[in-house]
């Protein structure tokens, strides 16, 4: 496996949490992002800072929709057995704002495995509150 | 032809930049930051692109109508047709499908010469506007 990519910034790690290893450059531009395993189960985060938000303050769709495409696709991955898979359709809806300095989570599910399409869903929560859910669809490359 | 950024600051600008003409079109160069582990455009970046694109749309729209509303995504979805490649120029564009008092229908598309990478819509609500 190679090395995996150092992010831009540095960013403490929340105890508890470790970073994970990054391969795709822009995963690891906008990073660090972080893991953790919670009985059994594997749960995403990322501290969002002044990077990530909008000329409001909000933190920007497209970085809740990289955050998505990270870690769904991980999801998508392990469910298809460890085989590459490719995005092919993501759909997102914005319950609420996130702003910077907000620790926001992502829990994945796997919704339905098939030979070659993997359905994954998200919800994306700070502290109690979702501020989004997402659904997925994944090819698994060489499968039809 | 004239050329401006879209975002000057936050993600936009970060992920960026996006350039927009005064014919409605934006322009982007996938460079090395933007590729995932296969050399290809990011999915992110791309839904980042699309987010970017219809939201432009969706302000200006709002805006037109009403001076100083803000606009505010519910929901974008996006499908990813083909991949992008390093060195592309990618091109969107996004149209207003229809606008309510309060919400908007963007639909819009991302393009590197005439191969499609993506198409995405897009909801938003209107926000800020207080009835003229």
């Amino acid at each position: 496996m190679r090395q995996p990519l150092p992010s831009p910034v540095k960013v403490e790690t929340p105890p508890g949490w470790k970073p994970s290893d990054l391969h795709d450059p822009f995963e690891a531009y906008v990073g660090p992002l972080f893991e953790r395993e919670e009985n059994g189960e594997r749960i995403f985060g990322f501290i969002a800072d002044e990077r990530h938000v909008d000329e409001t303050g909000i933190v920007h769709e497209g970085m809740l929709m990289t955050f998505a495409d990270a870690f769904l696709g991980g999801a998508a991955h392990r469910g298809a057995g460890e085989r590459s898979c490719v995005t092919l359709s993501l759909q997102a809806s914005f319950l609420t704002e996130a702003r910077a300095g907000d620790f926001i989570e992502c829990r994945t599910r796997i919704d339905r495995t098939t030979r070659a399409i993997i359905f994954v869903s998200g919800r994306f929560s700070v502290g109690d509150e979702d501020v989004m859910t997402a659904t997925s669809l994944w090819k698994v490359l060489g499968e039809r | 032809m004239s050329s401006r950024q879209v975002d000057t600051s936050g993600f936009g600008a970060y992920a960026g930049p996006v350039l927009c003409n005064d014919q409605g079109a934006f322009t982007f160069e996938i460079a090395d930051h933007h590729l995932n582990g296969a050399d290809r455009l990011h999915g992110g970046m791309m839904m980042t692109l699309a987010a970017i694109v219809l939201g432009a749309v969706a302000k200006e729209t709002a805006t037109e109508k009403t001076p100083g509303a803000t606009v505010r995504p519910l929901s974008l979805n996006c499908d990813f047709v083909s991949a992008g490649e390093k060195g592309d120029t990618v091109e969107g564009r996004a149209e207003v499908t229809r606008a309510t008092r309060t919400v908007l229908f963007i639909s819009g598309e991302l393009r590197a010469g005439t191969r499609m990478l993506m198409t995405a819509t897009g909801v938003y609500a209107i926000g800020g506007a207080e009835k003229a």
